[in-house]
């Protein structure tokens, strides 16, 4: 058993707000292993919220939250080991590369799992690994984090957090201000983690396209309220996901588009390009 | 004489390598122009010289007839704004009201005429409710709207949008975007560097950065034939000009690719 929400809310209070319920009535259960799951929503929907929750970042205002078997309320226990439960879920936030702090990329790697009672030398060959698991060789060690592209930052700081061999790994869009091609390496890398080590992965994004293309299951956050939990395909089969403040990935809009101009009858979920063309070489064809 | 002049601009930060090398680029007055271009090609940079933020090696810039430099970039700074991509980097207001009046303060306006020009500004962008609100309960749209509106009142008439949609969600992605159309509308030129290849199609001509040079510049239309700009620079079509360009030209495919362009093109 990974994580378990059992009627979780959270509440803000602010000055100008008063008190804010950011998340209502939350039932949700994640397995430690081999999940891909894309949380999406509008902005201000509770995703960040509902993450934060995840390594216990912050406490549930009511309800209760099961994470590998600590329960989680809204008072601090003392019997709890929140650095254990942080070191099992690790919590990579948006822009992680402005948190880059240390001259090399090799001590910015270490700085995690140096917080769990390593010895330098164990924490060096994990370095190592972690950065080899993000696509990076042994020369960026030595380079000093601010002179890397935006794509390689955002690798290593991803490094750092998989040094710590978290079982499961939420990210809070990971792509955004990444290039196309930056995006899908990126994607790519997260699919691959995945499926060799089996770590549960969760991701925030905003891009449909990449939800539709990468993931099985999808959590889809609405006013604080999980609104859907299930796979992708799905998702995009129902005629409301706009109600939710989401779009359409835009191989099912512009197929949608041309069913509805020259009164075609594709079928319009197709995941890529190639499979939407052979969709259209098909009907051109009846 | 173009409104915005780029001539041989070459810069670099450690003198090693360029980052920009050998920009030409002329923009007309009212025009929309939507940079395109991989992580590292120079984008962001091209905006921050234009601004005068960065001091460019070699070449020069001039706009609406005055060059950049010593004497002139105060005066030309006032014409220019430009909204970045983090909305929580350029808030320096306690409240909306503030935020917006902070570019006129720095003028000089005098204060009844910064009143009025807040309020003004402030409806324009559909944020007058918001004014006494903090920057902590906007959404990140709602501040990159604020942000518009005090570029407006230093009565600039360019406006760079650096990846200013890029932290936003679909929905104030939308509302952004339309109101830069209302912009475009009312005559400013709009520069707006993106990597959403479905927003760049909304402008009028499309510049492609790759390397740090000028890789192509070219109406909308016409630049998105050309698949091979795209692919040369790591970039993609939308999903609708790649099924386009994929069609063999024969008669079997022509309605549907006529009708694929026509979605691409929707403006």
């Amino acid at each position: 058993m990974g994580i378990r929400f059992n009627e979780v809310s959270y509440g803000y209070s602010s000055f100008a707000q008063g008190l804010y319920t950011a998340i209502k009535d939350i039932n949700l259960e994640i397995t430690e292993k081999n999940e891909f799951i894309a949380l999406v929503g509008h902005t201000g929907s509770g995703k960040s919220t509902l993450a934060k929750h995840m390594n216990a970042l912050i406490f549930p205002t009511s309800g209760t939250l099961e994470i590998f078997g600590h329960t989680i309320t809204n008072k601090r226990n003392k019997k709890i080991k929140y650095n254990d439960i942080r070191k099992k879920v690790g919590l990579v936030f948006q822009f992680p590369e402005y948190q880059l702090f240390e001259e090399t990329v090799e001590k910015d790697i270490m700085f995690g799992p140096m917080n769990f009672q390593i010895t330098k030398e164990e924490a060096k060959k994990l370095a190592k690994q972690s950065l080899k698991l993000v696509g990076l060789d042994d020369s960026y060690l030595s380079r000093n984090p601010y002179n890397l592209s935006g794509g390689e930052k955002k690798r290593v700081s991803i490094a750092g957090i998989l040094a710590m061999d978290p079982d499961i790994l939420v990210l809070d869009e990971p792509t955004s201000g990444l290039d196309p091609a930056g995006k899908r390496i990126l994607m790519d890398l997260f699919k691959n983690i995945n499926e060799t080590t089996g770590k549960t992965i969760i991701i925030i994004t905003h891009d449909m396209d990449l939800v539709y293309q990468y993931f099985n299951r999808v959590l889809v956050m609405n006013d604080g309220h999980l609104m859907f939990d299930g796979k992708t395909e799905a998702l995009f089969q129902k005629e409301d996901v706009t109600d939710y403040h989401l779009d359409y990935p835009n191989t099912i809009k512009v197929l949608k588009y041309l069913n509805q101009e020259l009164n075609l009858n594709m079928n319009v979920f197709q995941k890529t390009t190639a499979e939407a063309l052979a969709e259209i070489k098909r009907a051109v064809k009846l | 004489m173009s409104y915005i002049e780029i001539k041989n601009l070459t810069f670099s930060y450690n003198e090693k390598t360029n980052v920009l090398e050998d920009v030409n680029l002329e923009i007309n007055k009212g025009e929309w122009i939507a940079v395109l271009g991989h992580n590292g090609s120079g984008k962001s940079t091209l905006a921050k010289t234009l601004v005068g933020l960065l001091e460019p090696q070699k070449g020069e810039i001039s706009i609406d007839g005055l060059i950049m430099n010593d004497e002139f970039a105060y005066e030309i700074r006032k014409k220019i704004g430009i909204v970045f991509q983090n909305p929580d980097n350029q808030f320096v207001g306690v409240t909306v009201r503030d935020d917006i009046a902070f570019g006129m303060e720095n003028l000089c306006v005098p204060r009844e005429e910064m009143l009025e020009k807040i309020g003004f500004y402030a409806e324009k962008v559909n944020m007058l409710k918001f004014l006494d609100s903090e920057p902590a309960n906007l959404s990140g749209g709602q501040k990159q709207r604020v942000a518009i509106a005090g570029i407006l009142a230093m009565q600039s008439d360019i406006i760079i949008f650096d990846e200013a949609t890029s932290m936003l969600d679909p929905f104030s992605r939308e509302e952004l975007i339309k109101y830069i159309k209302t912009l475009h509308q009312d005559g400013l030129t709009i520069i707006m560097i993106t990597h959403d290849i479905n927003e760049a199609l909304l402008a009028d001509r499309i510049l492609v950065m790759n390397k740090g040079k000028v890789y192509a510049f070219e109406d909308t239309e016409e630049i998105m034939k050309k698949k091979s700009i795209f692919t040369d620079s790591h970039l993609e079509l939308p999903v609708s000009l790649d099924l386009a360009n994929a069609l063999t030209e024969t008669q079997e495919y022509k309605e549907i690719r006529e009708k694929l362009w026509e979605y691409a093109l929707m403006k």
